[in-house]
């Protein structure tokens, strides 16, 4: 099949950019969008010219690098998949694609379809874990959690961070992100002792990033390869709000 | 700052204000309309409601009251929009929705705006603009709707205006719920059924009174 593809090429940070057009030709519909890009980064470099930048790594939709948007949508039409396992039987031969980078003032882009996510990594690094010391592993039967929550927990933590719920608000909101985070771990024995203290730090990291609020759209969830639900969100304003109020620190 | 600012500054915080005042604002407009109900049941009926209302000793604390849900809930919407806008500086050149957002949701603050003009236009014809009295020395407000009513202009601009209101409401009412923490799947569908409910009914029944005033009431 052959496509039109109009991509975001950006050389720097500082750099404007533009959309840029290229012609791809003769792709299977077998292949990964991210081969289908391959080949095209392939002939730009055969004629001596910079490959577009797009960031991978499993390519198996668990690692959380890919991410783009494809026409208007990140990670594209197909619900509950990452780019990197979209494959191109899901297009139409002569479509024109617009591939764009997340947008986001959290998210500066870093060079073409790559931007900088640090500031989830950040949002972990204040508090998305549990501190543990180390030792020998203790009896699975000490922890009791309830199956129905652990259930709920497994969903959550199911988050690969890859920012698609950033990318689709129109808000450029992190909420589903960090209520993922929150949940995982509030439902979780293991997380109780830090809970109310992780939900504090959470948000505001999160807020001091510069990511937008919650208008609770729920294209978020629409978009996340993971089908992360909506109701992490509203947890995590539970969590907050019984945090802001009972925790210990003035 | 103190836990209680720092809560209340947060975004988690801002929203679960406004959330709070936006339900307010809609348990307020349940009471409008049921009261405005009583226009069906005649002139008496309606302008003594009126005048029981505002003889109140209560009429004071709750129209500040009023002044307040609706002052604290335009700033913080404002604010939350301004600081959603410059959260995206630079925007999609091509944007498609997979599914969640809704007309209802992405005109929010456009919507929000139109209900404030109308809002001050209403407030200015009814609440300040009517001073003839009834028989029994009352404002006669039933009057005044009946003669506000007679001219097409208005009553299009009316029914617009609460169609928009209904339309704000129904997205509203269900995302008000999640900004303040309620949000179960035993429950959540039916509240999302109910959020439409309330958009649905507010359109269409303060829309009634104006189509009722102009056609059958002799406006036309
Ligand atoms: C009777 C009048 C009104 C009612 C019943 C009402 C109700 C509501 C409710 C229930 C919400 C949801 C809150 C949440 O998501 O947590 C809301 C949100 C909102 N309201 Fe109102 N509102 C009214 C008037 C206004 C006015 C006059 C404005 C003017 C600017 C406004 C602007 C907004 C905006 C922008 C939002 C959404 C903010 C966001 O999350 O993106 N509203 N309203
Ligand atoms: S490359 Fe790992 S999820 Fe796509």
């Amino acid at each position: 099949m052959n496509l039109t593809l109009k991509i975001w090429r950006q050389k720097s940070p500082k750099d404007k950019g533009r959309l840029v057009t290229y012609m791809a030709k003769g792709i299977s519909p077998d292949m990964s969008f991210l081969e289908m890009l391959d080949t095209i980064n392939r002939d730009l470099i055969l004629k001596g010219d910079d490959p577009v930048a797009f960031e991978h790594d499993c390519r198996e939709g668990i690692c959380g690098s890919c991410g783009f948007m494809v026409s208007g949508q990140a990670h594209g039409p197909l619900k509950g998949t990452t780019v990197c396992q979209l494959h191109m039987r899901h297009f139409t031969d002569g479509d024109t694609l617009v591939l764009e980078p997340w947008r986001a003032k959290a998210f500066p882009i870093i060079k073409d379809l790559v931007v900088d996510r640090s500031a989830l990594d950040r949002i972990i690094i204040a508090g998305g874990f549990v501190s543990v010391d180390t030792g020998s592993a203790p009896e699975a039967n000490a922890l009791l959690t309830p199956k129905d929550n652990a259930e709920i927990a497994m969903d959550a933590a199911a988050c690969i961070g890859c920012g698609a719920c950033v990318a689709s608000c129109k808000n450029a909101s992190a909420m589903l992100f960090v209520g993922a985070k929150v949940s995982q771990l509030a439902l979780l024995p293991q997380g109780q002792p830090e809970r109310e203290r992780r939900a504090l730090s959470l948000v505001t990291s999160m807020d001091d990033a510069g990511f937008g609020n919650c208008t609770n759209e729920s294209e978020c969830e629409a978009a996340c390869p993971k089908e992360i639900s909506v109701r992490n969100i509203a947890r995590l304003n539970r969590e907050f709000l019984r945090a802001s109020f009972s925790h210990p620190a003035k | 700052m103190s836990w209680f600012t720092k809560a209340l500054k947060s975004s988690v915080g801002k929203k679960f204000v406004l959330g709070l005042t936006g339900l307010a604002l809609v348990g307020f407009l349940i009471e409008h309309l049921v009261g405005n109900l009583l226009l069906y049941k005649g002139a008496d009926s309606f302008n003594g409601y009126a005048h029981m209302l505002e003889s109140s000793e209560l009429i004071l604390p709750a129209e500040l009251g009023l002044l307040a849900l609706f002052l604290v809930h335009i700033v913080l919407a404002i604010t939350v929009t301004v600081g959603n806008k410059s959260a995206r500086p630079e925007v999609y050149s091509m944007y498609a929705s997979k599914g969640g957002r809704t007309l209802a949701s992405k005109t929010m603050i456009y919507t929000g705006i139109l209900i404030f003009v109308f809002l001050v236009l209403h407030l200015v014809h009814f609440r300040f603009g009517v001073q003839s009295l009834d028989a029994e020395g009352r404002r006669n407000l039933y009057a005044a709707v009946l003669a506000l009513f007679r001219s097409p202009v208005y009553v299009a601009w009316y029914v617009l205006a609460v169609c928009l209101v209904g339309l704000h409401v129904s997205h509203g009412f269900q995302s008000a719920l999640r900004s303040i923490g309620v949000n179960h799947p035993k429950y959540a569908p039916a509240l999302e059924a109910l959020s439409l409910l309330f958009g649905f009914l507010f359109a269409i029944g303060f829309s009634s009174f104006a189509l009722w005033a102009h056609f059958f009431k002799g406006g036309s």
